[in-house]
């Protein structure tokens, strides 16, 4: 049951809340690090076009895909140069093999079952360049008990606030480097932001 | 241990998102000709499907659809089991290594967020809607399909008396829990209020639930009010003959039954399959929703009776083309106007918003803000009243 519709607008500033404004800093740093001008970019779970339309100001042909259409006629006004397409994050097999350099996803791979995950790691292999880059970045469960507490104190209010506000929340990823092993890739590169709730994770294919 | 504190937590706390693991169970032995079956992953639900299956020794494939463990026909009319959920279960689950064939059978209400015509061409599937209640299930794969199809209480939602019960426990758990903040600030000042009144929560919300199929008036508000004169009659009568309760308690405690009896009425119909909450028209006098179908464009496909829960379609014998014969029991759940292949539904219908009471209200002042600002702007037809009015294009 929706109790509050969702709304593009409001999508952008409920992540600023539940990540206290890190976000914006992560995608200025997956622009700025691992994005090179005339790089074929796939941007999964695109919401807004945020980063797309970072990307592309860096030089990167993007491809956006969303799995709802209210997002992409946001994303289309905010980033108009790029190519986006409603699919589901699991039919990104149908844009063909050995096509992108980086596979980007910021926030959206949480919002999948567990089966979907391993899947769509798995397709992104199959999607990448050899060399290419799958750059993940999402909420993980922080490592420790003891900062999984301190986690949960200051999650429990930011997503009450931010859902209040916004009506938007995020999930925890879980079990992605595994999956991400499994699949082929090696992971090359992890930071991790506000006590190790948000990470930055880039795995590239061998 | 385990399963009975999960149990006693569906009593009470049905309202809540419950999952499960998502993705494909056996039950029994299936091989590579045994029917798929789809649910959401609400945990109760999933439990009872297995339950029916084995019952009836049943050799089926589940999919379990990833549906944030919300029940399947909120899911669906909430946007969380969507086609694009289904046709992301079928590629992810494995289920197309494990089978022949590719036809699947969903739940009857996923209609209200899936789109089989749009599942068959994305995914390949061709998909045919069960029966409402999975007992029927063993009757529904049964070879004898077309007279099954004619049969109504296979495909309309009902409100027996076990449910009724069921939801008038929830209606009063989830009011109390909603009340609490208030009612503490109440007890401040009166004495008594709060302990007195979390009985009579129970009980009235137990009685609206069970009774609510034979009380007078309209589902809703004048329902809840019928019951609280019924109630309050039955307390009068007890206070002046067994206990000594001075006139002015007594008319406070009947004015607050009457009260607490007309709000749980108003928030019934949410709880119950059968009404549609009437906070809209209540409230702002808003249009009900309204479907119809346009002759010119129905192919007669008849789908649109078969996903109605409702009962609110009737096809023409001779030309096969649907009408609508029963607007009142219309849930607005939207599955016929989600399935129709040809757009052949007229209707003044919001996809995406559910009809409970929250909702409603919060959408009706969100419309008539919406309305204000409008006119402030100096816009001759406010766009919220032009889409309650006229069927999209």
């Amino acid at each position: 049951m929706r109790i509050l519709e969702q709304t593009p607008a409001k999508y952008d500033h409920g992540m600023r809340i539940l990540t206290l404004g890190r976000i914006d800093r992560v995608k200025r740093e997956i622009v700025s690090a691992w994005v090179e001008s005339g790089h074929d970019v796939l941007e999964v779970g695109c919401g807004t076009g945020s980063l797309a339309a970072m990307m592309i100001r860096c030089g990167a042909h993007v491809t956006g895909i969303d799995i709802s259409a209210k997002m992409l006629a946001t994303a289309r006004k905010n980033a108009p140069e790029a190519e986006f397409i409603h699919m589901t994050a699991t039919e990104i097999g149908k844009l063909g093999a050995d096509r992108f350099d980086r596979i980007v996803a910021t926030l959206s791979l949480s919002e999948l079952s567990e089966d979907e995950l391993d899947f769509v790691i798995r397709i992104s292999f199959v999607l990448l360049k050899a060399g290419g880059k799958l750059v993940v970045a999402d909420e993980v469960p922080p490592s420790g008990w003891w900062k999984r507490f301190l986690a949960c104190l200051i999650r429990w209010p930011l997503a009450a606030l931010a859902f209040l506000l916004t009506q938007s929340t995020t999930h925890a990823l879980k079990m992605f480097d595994g999956l991400v092993e499994h699949a082929g890739f090696r992971i090359v590169y992890r930071r991790v932001y506000l006590f190790g709730t948000l990470a930055l994770i880039v795995a590239e294919k061998a | 241990m385990l399963d009975i504190l999960k149990d006693v937590w569906f009593l009470f706390g049905r309202l809540f998102p419950f999952p499960t693991k998502a993705g494909l169970r056996k039950v029994g032995n299936p091989n590579r000709q045994s029917p798929v079956l789809l649910t959401c992953n609400f945990e109760l639900t999933v439990r009872k499907v297995v339950q029916a299956l084995e019952h009836d020794h049943i050799d089926a494939w589940l999919l379990v659809a990833p549906t944030k463990g919300i029940n399947v026909w909120c899911a669906a009319g909430g946007g969380h089991l969507t086609t694009d959920t289904i046709v992301s279960v079928l590629k992810t689950s494995g289920i197309e290594n494990m089978v022949d064939h590719r036809q699947l059978i969903l739940p009857q209400l996923s209609a209200a967020g899936v789109n089989v015509w749009a599942l068959r061409e994305r995914s390949g599937w061709k998909s045919l809607f069960g029966p409402v209640d999975i007992k029927y299930l063993a009757a529904y794969l049964d070879k004898n399909r077309g007279k099954y199809l004619s049969q109504r209480e296979h495909r309309c939602v009902g409100f027996p008396l076990r449910d009724r019960f069921v939801m008038g426990v929830n209606l009063g758990f989830n009011s109390l829990l909603f009340l609490i903040l208030p009612f503490l600030i109440v007890s401040i000042w009166i004495n008594g209020l709060w302990w007195k009144s979390v009985p009579l929560i129970f009980l009235l919300s137990l009685f609206n639930s069970v009774l609510a199929l034979w009380l007078p008036g309209r589902p809703g508000v004048q329902k809840g009010f019928s019951l609280g004169l019924l109630v309050s009659a039955v307390f009068v009568l007890i206070s002046q003959t067994a206990w000594t309760m001075g006139q002015w308690e007594t008319l406070g405690w009947t004015g607050w039954i009457v009260l607490l009896s007309t709000y749980l009425g108003y928030d019934m119909p949410s709880w119950s399959p059968l009404w549609r909450a009437d906070v809209k028209e209540l409230v702002l006098g808003m249009k009900r929703t309204h479907v119809e179908v346009v002759p010119i464009r129905c192919i007669g496909c008849g789908l649109c009776k078969i996903v109605c829960p409702a009962n609110v379609f009737e096809q023409n014998p001779s030309t096969k083309k649907s009408a609508v014969v029963n607007m009142d029991a219309c849930q607005a759940c939207g599955a016929c106007i989600e399935n129709c292949p040809n757009n052949a539904i007229k209707n003044n219908f919001r996809a995406g918003v559910c009809s409970c009471p929250t909702c409603t209200v919060i959408n009706s002042v969100k419309s008539l803000k919406r309305k204000t600002t409008q006119q402030k702007k100096g816009g001759k037809e406010p766009a919220a009243a032009k889409r309650f009015s006229e069927p999209p294009a």
